[in-house]
């Protein structure tokens, strides 16, 4: 949840990245972080297995600068994806302000989508909350794949609300800031 | 600004930080910090501390909230408190008012117990203040935010987002 601190003059909002295992998350922010100025961004943080699997989190911090005076921050987070891993999953999207679902567009990984954003909702709403209070964007990830599920079928099955999508290819950097823009704006947006 | 969302006005920062910096003296702690149970700092008093302040309270809402769950799945409500001792240097973690986290780092200049003892006490004056706070903004969310922010706000963060957010 944002917190709007008047005195020392912060704004702080949280983004999460959801999906299910190996989609692109920790991807997604690996490539912001080595994009963005050195000065936007603070100390990613990692907590994953040995091998490389995100086990709890992965977070990163950015930093707008001073906005109409006040301290304007994102703090990006990653879940992990594997299914087993869900009561990690239900405490990140604790005091979410924006989520961005990340799917794999990869025929095989279909199903796996489905069951991560049906598992997104209901853990929303153990919180109380719901895509339709809470930004949503899609990211339709590893779109350079062969054999992959077209765009129109992935809206189809995976945003009937019609929230804002982009094609990825995070491994390339590829609709990677256009995915964070728009969460970003959409979260201001809630603001005021 | 959506419910759910929270602000910190003037009067109740320093009221908080007199709480802290209180604290911190009485308890001879190296340094206190108040974090937001999302994972977001509120204020730090004290040493500065050699480490990103920010990733701690990422980790410190992370770990309260495992052990929120690790509580659960024993039959109990909460551990309302987590000690991490180390060699030298120490943490002592405590949640206020079920929305923040007190955070005490000590080194061996104190002791546990008095740590304790003192964070108790600040405790329970940070729950007063906390809870003027959130019914404040029961009744002021609305009008903080479209006084506060703005248009002006939204359209400036938005250039920014664009200039600072690309390959």
């Amino acid at each position: 949840m944002s917190l709007i601190n008047y005195s020392s003059r912060e704004i702080n909002c949280k983004i999460v990245y959801y999906g299910p295992g190996l989609c692109g998350k920790t991807t997604n922010l690996q490539h912001i972080y080595s994009r963005v100025p050195q000065e936007t961004r603070g100390k990613m943080i990692s907590l994953a297995t040995e091998m490389d699997r995100t086990l709890f989190f992965d977070f990163l911090p950015l930093e707008l600068g001073q906005i109409r005076g006040f301290r304007t921050r994102f703090h990006l987070y990653t879940v992990p994806g594997q299914v087993y891993y869900n009561a990690s999953r239900k405490l990140i999207l604790k005091g979410v302000d924006g989520i961005v679902f990340v799917a794999d567009s990869q025929i095989d990984r279909f199903e796996a989508n489905v069951e991560s954003l049906m598992n997104m909702h209901d853990n929303l709403s153990e919180h109380g909350l719901g895509t339709e209070k809470i930004p949503l964007v899609m990211q339709y990830n590893k779109r350079d794949l062969p054999r992959v599920v077209s765009v129109a079928d992935l809206e189809k099955e995976l945003n009937p609300s019609q929230a804002p999508f982009f094609e990825a290819v995070a491994l390339r950097g590829s609709g990677v800031f256009d995915t964070l823009k728009v969460a970003c704006k959409l979260v201001l947006k809630t603001l005021g | 600004m959506v419910k759910g969302n929270w602000a910190l006005f003037e009067e109740d920062f320093w009221s908080i930080n007199q709480i802290l910096q209180t604290l911190m003296r009485s308890a001879s702690s190296r340094s206190v910090m108040l974090i937001d149970k999302t994972g977001q700092l509120i204020s730090s008093i004290g040493e500065p501390p050699g480490f990103d302040v920010t990733s701690f309270s990422s980790l410190a809402a992370a770990d309260f909230a495992a052990n929120a769950e690790l509580a659960k799945m024993v039959g109990e409500t909460d551990f309302a408190t987590i000690v991490h001792q180390g060699a030298s240097e120490s943490l002592y973690l405590s949640l206020i008012a079920n929305r923040v986290i007190l955070v005490v780092l000590f080194d061996k200049k104190t002791s546990l117990g008095l740590v304790r003892l003192k964070a108790r006490r600040a405790g329970d004056e940070l729950m007063v203040v906390l809870n003027r706070l959130f019914n404040k903004l029961q009744y002021r969310n609305e009008e903080i935010v479209t006084t506060s922010l703005g248009a002006d706000f939204q359209a400036e963060a938005e250039s920014e987002i664009d200039s600072l957010f690309q390959d």
